[in-house]
């Protein structure tokens, strides 16, 4: 069902990416737009998820919230690597240069580190119920320093090149629905990705449990 | 609030005692003073006074790693984190006890290492003392809330001085941040700059409040 959903709404995207008009200043590299900012969005959901499900692991203390928090952090960090390999490629064609230090590539770069982090924190610890509370732990701290981050790289100046938020209207016309189109794409593949890694964690506990119990 | 004081004199006494945490940080940091000397382009002393103000936080923040990797260490000699653990009290006084113990290592360690960028680099640090101390204060308080918190689990994992580094580095990132903004500003002009010190009460509060609640999460027996 999710994985037709993705199959359905990536076509749709690349059909209208190929046909939104060329930027008349920026030529066809401005397409990248239509990937960037839309992995962008799925990653900030997927690492919004794992802080999310980590804070319900610790209330509830279900092991399966533990496991979502796990497949949001890792499809997050492959998101994330999608974007700042995206970025820096736009960067060098349009504004000359790999690597800005502009805010939110600073605040996207310090979260990759954060959730890589993370998934090492998880694979360095020992049992899975002290591994799954430590994880959550630090998910959630680690989201708490988002907006601290975004206030720290304020205070340097605030070399923003980054365009302004959507909502004011930077986006030329018959750019709108490629867009909107990328982030739906993107955020149903995150949960089909999310999906499927959580089912084989949920098998990979099964498993573990039954070789636990010995031989039948 | 008896558990925070019991936990905050035990940790005192026994680096009083001991002295070795103590030590070895304010050794650390001053080595490193050395190896910025070696590893910064020779100028003349402006440039090196215009970068004193950040090299000092990185060498407090490493110092602190080290010391912070100890504090809990420490602990698990003779299983002493169980029996921590165990003790049937709220886990969040103890984790106040823990980080005002490690706060307080952290500005000794600050402060001497402060005189030393003051003596090697021409840093102004006794000119506006009592800025300075705000601004030392502050910055020390978010990095030893965030250590302490992760400190207790890093201890319980494989690489745990690695681990600690890889957890807290990016975390802190705002509060080095602002602290280094601060202390420049106060340097330059005399003057505390509203917006740095602003965002390092907020960290302050931030990891304060959530390494309050977490603890006891972190903790086991």
């Amino acid at each position: 069902m999710l994985a037709l959903a993705v199959a359905l709404t990536g076509a749709v995207w690349a059909l209208l990416v190929v046909m939104a008009p060329m930027d008349a200043m920026q030529g066809p590299i401005q397409k990248i737009l239509y990937v960037h900012v839309p992995t962008a969005f799925a990653a900030y959901a997927a690492f919004a998820t794992t802080a999310v499900a980590g804070a319900f692991y610790l209330w509830r203390e279900d092991e399966a919230f533990d496991r979502l928090a796990l497949s949001a952090a890792e499809v997050g960090v492959v998101l994330c690597t999608l974007v700042l390999v995206t970025g820096p490629i736009w960067a060098k064609g349009t504004w000359g240069r790999w690597w800005s230090w502009d805010p939110r590539l600073t605040v996207t770069l310090l979260l990759w580190f954060i959730y890589l982090a993370y998934i090492l924190l998880r694979s360095f610890t020992e049992g899975s119920e002290r591994t799954a509370r430590f994880a959550a732990v630090y998910g959630i701290v680690g989201l708490l320093a988002v907006p601290l981050n975004y206030l720290a790289i304020d205070l340097f100046g605030g070399r923003a090149i980054h365009p302004e938020n959507l909502s004011r209207g930077s986006l030329g016309e018959g750019m709108g629905a490629p867009f909107a189109a990328g982030i739906v794409a993107a955020l149903v593949a995150f949960a089909y990705l999310t999906c499927l890694r959580f089912q084989l964690e949920g098998l990979r506990a099964l498993a573990a449990r039954r070789a636990s119990l010995g031989p039948p | 609030m008896n558990v925070l004081l019991a936990v905050l004199w035990k940790d005192l006494l026994s680096e009083w005692r001991s002295r070795d945490r103590v030590v070895s940080m304010l050794l650390f940091s001053l080595l490193v003073v050395v190896i910025f000397h070696f590893a910064l382009p020779p100028g003349p002393p402006a440039q090196a006074q215009a970068l004193a103000p950040g090299l000092l936080w990185v060498a407090t923040l490493f110092a602190a790693l080290l010391g912070l990797n100890r504090a809990f260490a420490l602990e698990l000699e003779n299983d002493a984190l169980s029996g921590l653990a165990l003790a049937p009290v709220d886990r969040g006084w103890i984790f106040l006890g823990k980080a005002i113990a490690n706060f307080v290592l952290i500005v000794v360690v600050q402060v001497v290492t402060a005189g030393a960028f003051g003596l090697a680099f021409g840093a102004p640090v006794l000119a506006h003392p009592v800025g300075f101390a705000l601004v030392l204060g502050l910055g020390s308080a978010g990095i030893s809330a965030a250590g302490t918190l992760f400190g207790a689990v890093a201890v319980r994992t494989r690489f745990r001085e690695l681990v600690l580094a890889l957890l807290l580095l990016p975390l802190l990132v705002p509060v080095l941040a602002a602290a280094t903004r601060a202390t420049t500003v106060l340097f330059e002009t005399g003057d505390l700059d509203p917006a740095p010190l602003r965002l390092l009460a907020v960290a302050d509060a931030v990891f304060w409040i959530s390494s309050y609640l977490l603890f006891e999460y972190v903790l086991d027996e």
